[in-house]
């Protein structure tokens, strides 16, 4: 014990000092420049080094200096998400959260969106299990810059992965939520069997927590929808919720265990197999109830 | 009621009661020529016939009579029995014949040549009526033989008789129409399984095709990027190449030709004057 405890705060020491020295030399690296003219480096960049009548030869001379402006955010992102990592093993979660995000506005500065996006997803992942909150709040920011740039195709990982935290914290409603937002996401770049599989995953979800009217309203909104009435999955939602309504447990389990359900993502099978928690029975009265009463104001 | 009315009655209660008439039958035994073998197997094979036919139509009258379906298994049962009886009556009179044949072509005194010709035909007659005494085997044959007669005679026959023949034995369940209803249903049954896994593993392959399709759909924006980049590195790339080919050209000029010559020539100089220095100390 004596013998390794020295060894390892060596190693320490030494991720310190270069954590540190990385450090500063970023914030050596990203002076106060302001990032209209890095963008107005790049364009002006693209032209000087394009072919025209004129210029029979790319201008380099001149072009390598607004290169090396260009490039300076771009080294200094990558800089910072080092460093980010580092701090991840260091276990110093506030300073690796506050990293990545300074990388992924600086690679943003680049105008590439897809890294600054990437940066904030590995932040968040590195933070998933100690501070979830934080987490979200990293994908969220992440889907929300890849959605202004119209990469909707590349938020699907990050959909699911805030999915996961959210029903590792139980928190069932936002899981549905995002869900549900995950499906518009899918619509937009037509991805039609991604949008049912996301409804049928929310209205697993509602189920699980027991709300079986939410359930019941998601699938009506759903079904609003032309793709998701004729697919598969929502056969099987409304074989779901018709066994729910007539309180048949075995007939859940043997939704639950259909291929539809088991094509889903491995959280929400997960859940799917779990299915009935809690009493069934109250459901058909309170069902009855409803109807009961929409035939009162019916006749009135 | 005439005279006739009464003769005809009373022949038919002789010919009902002649059994018993003893006198008559000692006479009819008497006539009989005592070579004469085939007169009694005729007689005796006559005699079965009769008997045979009359259990026919005492089958048929009851079958007829019957109403109810709690006795009708009963009498299925008697009629069955009854049917078993005949059928087997029937085969030994038929194979009495061929024995009756041959002594018809036997000649024996007494008997005129015309009688024996006659006796062949009355064989074969005899033969006609024993096929024909129903017993509940032949019913379908009889029909299709029937068909098949009439088409040769070029007649058109209904045959009326196929509802008449099919007696109750033709729509029982035997054992074997059981076993074979059992098997479709089993074979049936394991279809049904077969085409449950077939449909699964069709539902798994559609859901792992839907999700290639739109990971390629994903991917199809990445490599057209891929693709710009690369033929943009690609054409730097020529223009680089050129320029270094120009550059290395340049390089080889003269004023560096003429330094390399020089410099060539005086490391040979020296050489030369090493090797003659040393050629001299050598000698």
């Amino acid at each position: 014990m004596a013998g390794a405890d020295p060894e390892k705060l060596i190693a320490k020491a030494d991720k310190l000092s270069v954590y540190i020295l990385r450090h500063c030399l970023n914030l050596l690296i990203s002076p106060s420049v302001t990032s209209s003219t890095r963008l107005g480096d790049l364009s002006v960049l693209v032209e000087r080094t394009k072919l025209t009548l004129t210029r029979w030869s790319a201008d380099w001379r001149n072009a390598t200096q607004y290169y090396e402006q260009a490039v300076k955010p771009w080294d200094a992102a990558k800089h910072m998400e080092s460093a980010a990592a580092l701090a991840v093993e260091l276990s110093i979660w506030n300073e690796a959260a506050d990293f990545y995000r300074r990388a992924s506005e600086l690679y943003n500065e680049c105008g590439r969106s897809q890294p600054a996006s990437d940066a904030l997803a590995k932040g968040a992942r590195a933070l998933e299990d100690h501070k979830p909150e934080e987490a979200i709040a990293m994908y969220t920011d992440a889907c929300a810059l890849l959605e202004e740039d119209g990469k909707e195709n590349m938020v699907f990982d990050i959909y699911r992965a805030i999915t996961s935290v959210y029903i590792k914290l139980e928190k069932y409603t936002d899981a549905a939520t995002f869900l549900l937002r995950w499906a518009v996401a899918a619509n937009k770049c037509n991805a039609l069997h991604s949008q049912c599989k996301a409804y049928l995953s929310a209205i697993i979800v509602y189920l699980y927590a027991h709300d079986f009217q939410e359930a019941e309203k998601c699938y009506n909104d759903c079904c609003q929808i032309d793709t998701f009435l004729s697919s598969d999955q929502s056969h099987c939602a409304s074989k779901l919720l018709s066994a729910y309504r007539e309180a048949d447990i075995e007939e859940i389990q043997r939704v639950a265990k259909s291929s539809t359900v088991s094509n889903l993502d491995h959280v929400i099978i997960r859940l799917a197999r779990k299915l009935p928690t809690g009493e069934l029975v109250a459901m058909e009265i309170n069902s009855l109830e409803h109807g009961a009463a929409l035939d009162e104001d019916d006749l009135t | 009621m005439g005279v006739i009315d009464l003769v005809t009655r009373v022949d038919a209660i002789c010919q009902k009661y002649e059994k018993y008439d003893i006198d008559k039958q000692k006479d009819a035994i008497n006539n009989i020529l005592p070579n004469d073998a085939f007169a009694g197997l005729y007689t005796a094979i006559e005699s079965d016939l009769n008997q045979v036919v009359e259990k026919s139509e005492h089958l048929e009258e009851r079958s007829a009579n019957e109403s109810e379906v709690a006795s009708a298994e009963k009498n299925r049962a008697t009629a069955v029995a009854m049917n078993a009886e005949i059928r087997r009556t029937k085969a030994r009179l038929l194979q009495e014949l061929p024995k009756l044949q041959r002594l018809a072509f036997k000649k024996v005194k007494g008997v005129s040549k015309d009688e024996l010709d006659a006796r062949n035909e009355l064989v074969l007659a005899l033969k006609e009526r024993i096929e024909v005494v129903p017993d509940g085997a032949t019913t379908r044959t009889q029909p299709t033989n029937g068909l098949e007669s009439s088409s040769s005679n070029g007649k058109i026959k209904f045959n009326s008789t196929l509802d008449e023949t099919y007696d109750h034995t033709y729509y029982q369940h035997t054992d074997e129409t059981n076993n074979f209803r059992q098997e479709y249903e089993m074979r049936r049954l394991r279809q049904d399984e077969g085409l449950d896994v077939i449909a699964e593993g069709l539902g798994t392959l559609k859901n792992m095709a839907q999700d290639m399709q739109e990971e390629v759909d994903r991917q199809v924006p990445l490599m057209d990027e891929i693709d710009d980049k690369v033929e943009r590195a690609a054409s730097d790339l020529r223009s680089t190449n050129v320029r270094l080919k120009d550059t290395v050209t340049k390089l080889r000029s003269s004023r560096n030709f003429c330094v390399d010559i020089i410099l060539l020539c005086l490391i040979l100089g020296i050489a030369a004057y090493l090797y003659k220095y040393e050629w001299n100390l050598m000698l």
